[in-house]
C-alpha cells in the first residue's frame, strides 16, 4: 500500500510535474504564441508604418517630382521666350551688320573715288607749266618791248641833239637861216615829247612787268598751294580706303 | 587789313630768314635796318611770292650789279650776279614759308623771277595793304635792299613764335620746296 501509496504519490507527483509541465508548456505556448503574436502584430504595424512611411515618401517623391517637372516646365518655357528673344536681337544685329557692311563699302567706294579725283587733279600742274610757259613768253615780249623803246629813246635823244646843232647852226646863218631855225625848233620839240613819250611808255612797260609777274607768281603759289592740298585729300582718302579695307578683311576672317 | 601783330611777325620772320640765307658764311654780319618809302637800292630786281588763301606776300629784292656784290655772291663762278641772287632770294623765301606754314596751313610759294627796280614804284597797282622797305649790309660791305609787300584779303593778324623762329635759325636746316 506503501508502495501503491509512494507510487501513487509518485504518480501524483509525475502528474503534478506533468501538469505543471503541461501548464508550463501551455503558458510557455501560449507566451510565445502571444509572443508571436505580438510580434506579427509588431511586424504588421512595422509594416504598415513602413508601407505608410514608404506611401508618404512616394507621395512626397511624386510631389517633389510633380513640382520640379513645373518648374522645369516653366524654365523651359522661359529658355524658348529666351531664345527666341536672342533669335531676334541677333537678326536685328545681322540686320544692322548688312547694313553697316553696305555703309563702309559705299564708303569705301567713295574714299577711293576721292583718291581718285584728287590724284587726276594734281594733273593741273601742267596746267600751271602751261601757264608759266605763257608767262615767260609775256615776259620776253614785254623784255623786247623794253629794248625797242630803249632804242627808240636814244634815237630820239640823237635827234635832240641833231635838232639843238641844227638850231645853232641856223643861228649863225643869221636871216638866211632863220626858216631852218623854225624847222629845228619843230624837230627839237617833236624830240623832246618822243622823249616824254618813251620814257611814259618804259613807264608802261615796268607797271607791265611788275603787275604781270606779281599776278602769275601768285597764280603759281597758289596752284602749289592746290598741289599740296590735293596731295593732302588724296592721302587721308587713301588711309581711309586702307582702313576700311583692313576692318572688312578682318570682319570676314 | 593787317593787324600790327601780323606786320611785326612777318618782319620778325624776314629778318630771322635773311640773316641765314643771305649770307654766303653762317659768320658774316647781316646788318638790316628798316628805311622809308619804296625807292630802290640797286637797277635789279628779284621778286618771289608767297600765296595763301588769306593774303599773298611779295619779297622783293633789289641789288646793284657792281663788284663788291659779285664778289660775294658770284665768286669764280661762269654765272650771272641775277642768276645767283635769284637761288639766295629762293632761300630767303623758303625759309619765310617755313615759318608761315606753321600760321597758314595753305600755302604756296612761287619761283623767283627777275624784273628791273624801276618796277618797285608800280607796287601801289597790287593795293598792298603794307609796303615796308629795308636796307641790308651784308659782311660790312654789300649792300642790298628788300621790300616787303603785303596784300590781304580777310583781317590778317598773328603772333609769330620768337622761340621757333630763333630755333628754325639756329637749326640751318636745307630747305626743300
Amino acid at each position: 500500500m506503501a508502495g501503491v501509496a509512494v507510487v501513487l504519490l509518485y504518480l501524483i507527483e509525475g502528474a503534478a510535474l506533468i501538469a505543471l509541465a503541461a501548464a508550463a508548456a501551455a503558458a510557455w505556448h501560449k507566451r510565445t504564441q502571444t509572443q508571436a503574436r505580438d510580434a506579427a502584430l509588431a511586424r504588421d504595424a512595422a509594416h504598415a508604418a513602413a508601407l505608410a512611411q514608404a506611401e508618404a515618401r512616394h507621395a512626397a517623391q511624386q510631389e517633389e517630382a510633380a513640382r520640379e517637372q513645373g518648374t522645369l516646365a516653366a524654365q523651359i518655357e522661359s529658355l524658348r521666350a529666351e531664345l527666341a528673344q536672342r533669335k531676334s536681337v541677333a537678326d536685328a544685329l545681322e540686320a544692322a551688320l548688312e547694313g553697316e557692311r553696305a555703309l563702309r563699302d559705299e564708303a569705301m567706294q567713295r574714299a577711293g573715288r576721292i583718291a581718285s579725283e584728287a590724284s587726276r587733279l594734281k594733273l593741273m600742274s601742267s596746267t600751271f607749266e602751261r601757264w608759266h610757259e605763257q608767262m615767260i613768253s609775256l615776259m620776253a615780249q614785254n623784255s623786247d618791248m623794253h629794248k625797242k623803246n630803249h632804242e627808240l629813246s636814244s634815237i630820239v635823244s640823237h635827234v635832240l641833239i641833231v635838232s639843238l646843232n641844227a638850231s645853232i647852226e641856223a643861228a649863225r646863218a643869221g636871216a638866211a637861216g632863220r626858216g631852218f631855225s623854225i624847222v629845228a625848233g619843230e624837230v627839237r620839240a617833236l624830240a623832246t615829247r618822243s622823249q616824254e613819250l618813251s620814257k611814259s611808255y618804259r613807264d608802261s612797260l615796268n607797271r607791265n612787268d611788275l603787275i604781270t609777274a606779281a599776278t602769275f607768281q601768285d597764280i603759281q603759289a597758289g596752284g602749289k598751294m592746290i598741289a599740296a592740298s590735293l596731295a593732302s585729300v588724296e592721302s587721308a582718302s587713301n588711309q581711309l580706303h586702307t582702313q576700311l579695307e583692313a576692318a572688312r578683311s578682318g570682319a570676314h576672317a | 587789313m593787317i593787324g600790327t601783330h601780323a606786320k611785326d611777325s612777318i618782319e620778325r620772320i624776314f629778318f630771322a630768314a635773311a640773316r641765314t640765307r643771305l649770307v654766303t658764311d653762317q659768320q658774316h654780319a647781316c646788318d638790316i635796318a628798316p628805311r622809308p618809302g619804296v625807292a630802290a637800292q640797286g637797277e635789279h630786281l628779284v621778286v618771289l611770292t608767297i600765296s595763301s588763301m588769306q593774303f599773298r606776300l611779295l619779297l622783293l629784292l633789289h641789288f646793284e650789279d657792281d663788284e663788291r656784290t659779285r664778289r660775294y655772291y658770284v665768286g669764280d663762278a661762269a654765272r650771272t650776279l641775277t642768276e645767283c641772287f635769284m637761288e639766295f632770294g629762293n632761300l630767303c623765301c623758303g625759309a619765310m614759308n617755313q615759318q608761315l606754314v606753321e600760321h597758314f596751313p595753305d600755302l604756296g610759294m612761287s619761283t623767283p623771277y627777275a624784273l628791273s627796280s624801276g618796277c618797285l614804284p608800280y607796287l601801289r597797282e597790287l593795293k598792298p595793304d603794307s609796303v615796308q622797305s629795308y636796307a641790308i649790309t651784308i659782311d660790312r660791305e654789300v649792300r642790298i635792299g628788300a621790300t616787303l609787300c603785303v596784300c590781304t584779303q580777310t583781317p590778317l593778324d598773328f603772333v609769330a613764335s620768337l622761340a621757333a623762329i630763333e630755333a628754325h635759325d639756329s637749326a640751318g636746316e636745307l630747305e626743300l620746296f
